[in-house]
């Protein structure tokens, strides 16, 4: 009856992580499907296995239930993870662009968008004076100014990948390490340790709530 | 504190995105014992020290999972009494020598022809390299007790040396099971027996995840892809990554990716080989096939093959 109980308590697990949303922070959208039906055959599993061995008692190792604090722990201790931590020990890097973010005007890119965009085509005067909407979170890499960033994953946030665009902050501006925000405004080209890079320059920034889905393909 | 609430939500990360794949191998390797009963098809295997490993390997292409679920499918053959051989060619080349790697890896690198014959090949020989090396070994120093010891149920007292028989007496017949008699297990017998498996694999998965998402917070990725342009350094600093960051092999191309053009072509591939093989998160999951000592050999050896294999593609590429 034990292990119909634990199986029942993994599958409420897996099930209760898509249910609240909490896969959109942890894991790339691809998975979701994949991980709800284990959820689900895991809740079927636990209830066969106990219909089999209803009035049987049976030894449970301390692994298992080792193991069964640990989802206890999941189900009860949301993540939170610090998407600025994460990006700070990790370079920048991106997939390749979808051919799409390069018919998009330039007010609907997003960051990831901007992000391709400019490592794959270099020159920062092309995009001179193009309009910028994006939102994204504060990151902060050592002695560097504040970025206003992404992070990227294509499975999970183990291979979390961040994806950064420099802002030239008004003087009144104090981001804080982590804190979302909304950017319009323009991309313009500034000089930067003796480099043209193209640079965010904000109009408004609005402070926003983390979005439901954080995390980019 | 906030490093910490980090490595919590890395660690609930790897292990959602592990155990739909577990499952999916604790199922196979149990409708397998279910619908092909024990030594039906296991006697039909080639026992050659060479064919083994190459049917393992080719068999990953009935099982696109990742590594994690070919531990439990792994276990079933050895358990079933397959060759050596083949259960470790399985192992450790089906989590590459699948569709859905190799779909993956052509996904994310269309343009790097070498690395689509390269990927494959590599994980190949390793896994011959390493089959070659571990069936050298006793049975009782290599397998895992338990293991073991269903094991020989499985297979012909013929084949046992008699002090490891444990049972039978000296000068009796020794006969060969006859397959006719072997009995389809009862599907109630084999769900019990798969679930105290997904238990048993799920707690050391557990353990791993603990351990891969607690060194990658504390250890900066920065650190390991700084040596990136030089050679060796950029093989055994992929290497490391590899083992750290623990991700599924079917993604693990797409994360490779996003540093390829900052190291050097042998380190891209040796992140890519080694993964598949040797990684915190399959640490504790390898303990239910191995003894300590070949889990040690494992690993050395796979990590010598690797960095032997990046050293050529470099010669060869830069």
């Amino acid at each position: 009856m034990m292990r119909a109980l634990l199986l029942q308590l993994w599958g409420w697990m897996v099930v209760w992580s898509v249910h609240s949303g909490r896969l959109d922070l942890l894991l790339a959208g691809g998975f979701h499907k994949l991980v709800s039906a284990s959820g689900v055959a895991l809740l079927i599993a636990g209830v066969m296995v106990g219909l089999k061995s209803r009035k049987r008692k049976e030894s449970v190792s301390w692994p298992w239930l080792a193991s069964a604090g640990m989802a206890v722990l999941v189900l009860v201790v949301p993540p939170q993870p610090s998407f600025s931590d994460l990006a700070a020990s990790r370079p920048q890097g991106l997939l390749e662009p979808p051919d799409l973010a390069f018919v998009l005007p330039p007010q609907q890119r997003t960051l990831t968008d901007w992000v391709r965009l400019l490592r794959s085509q270099p020159d920062p005067d092309l995009v001179d004076g193009n309009p910028v909407n994006i939102s994204g979170f504060v990151l902060k890499r050592g002695d560097q100014p504040a970025q206003i960033a992404r992070l990227t994953v294509r499975c999970c946030l183990a291979d979390a990948t961040p994806a950064g665009l420099p802002v030239s902050w008004p003087l009144d501006a104090k981001p804080k390490v982590n804190q979302w925000l909304k950017i319009e405004g323009q991309m313009k080209v500034e000089t930067r340790q003796g480099q043209r890079v193209a640079v965010v320059v904000p109009e408004t920034i609005t402070p926003i709530q983390r979005p439901k889905r954080p995390l980019e393909p | 504190m906030d490093r910490l609430a980090t490595a919590w939500a890395i660690f609930q990360g790897l292990l959602l995105e592990a155990i739909p794949f577990l499952l999916l191998g604790v199922t196979i390797a149990g409708l397998a014992r279910w619908l092909v009963p024990q030594g039906a098809w296991i006697g039909r295997l080639p026992r050659h020290p060479l064919l083994a490993p190459i049917t393992g390997a080719l068999m990953g292409f009935a099982l696109p999972a990742c590594e994690c679920g070919n531990v439990p499918v792994a276990r079933r053959l050895l358990a079933s009494g397959a060759p050596l051989g083949t259960a470790f060619g399985f192992l450790f080349a089906a989590p590459v020598l699948n569709p859905i790697v190799l779909a993956s890896t052509w996904a994310a690198f269309p343009d790097q022809s070498w690395l689509l014959i390269a990927r494959p090949l590599g994980a190949f020989l390793i896994a011959l390299l390493l089959s070659a090396l571990l069936v050298q070994l006793p049975e009782g120093q290599l397998i895992e007790s338990s293991l073991l010891a269903e094991r020989r149920l499985s297979q012909p007292l013929s084949s046992i040396g008699l002090l490891e028989r444990g049972v039978g007496q000296i000068g009796s017949q020794i006969s060969a099971p006859d397959p006719s008699r072997i009995e389809r297990p009862q599907l109630s017998e084999v769900l019990e027996q798969s679930s105290r498996e997904f238990l048993d694999l799920l707690a050391l998965l557990v353990l791993g995840c603990v351990i891969a998402s607690l060194v990658q917070s504390w250890l900066p990725r920065s650190w390991l892809l700084a040596v990136g342009s030089a050679p060796t350094l950029s093989i055994v600093a992929l290497m490391l990554l590899a083992i750290v960051v623990s991700v599924c092999s079917s993604v693990d191309a797409f994360l490779a990716l996003g540093f390829a053009a900052q190291v050097t072509p042998g380190a891209l591939l040796a992140f890519l080989l080694l993964g598949p093989v040797v990684d915190l998160k399959l640490a504790g999951l390898f303990t239910v096939l191995l003894r300590p000592k070949a889990i040690g050999i494992t690993a050395i050896v796979a990590c010598l093959g690797v960095l032997l294999i990046g050293q050529w593609v470099n010669l060869w590429q830069l």
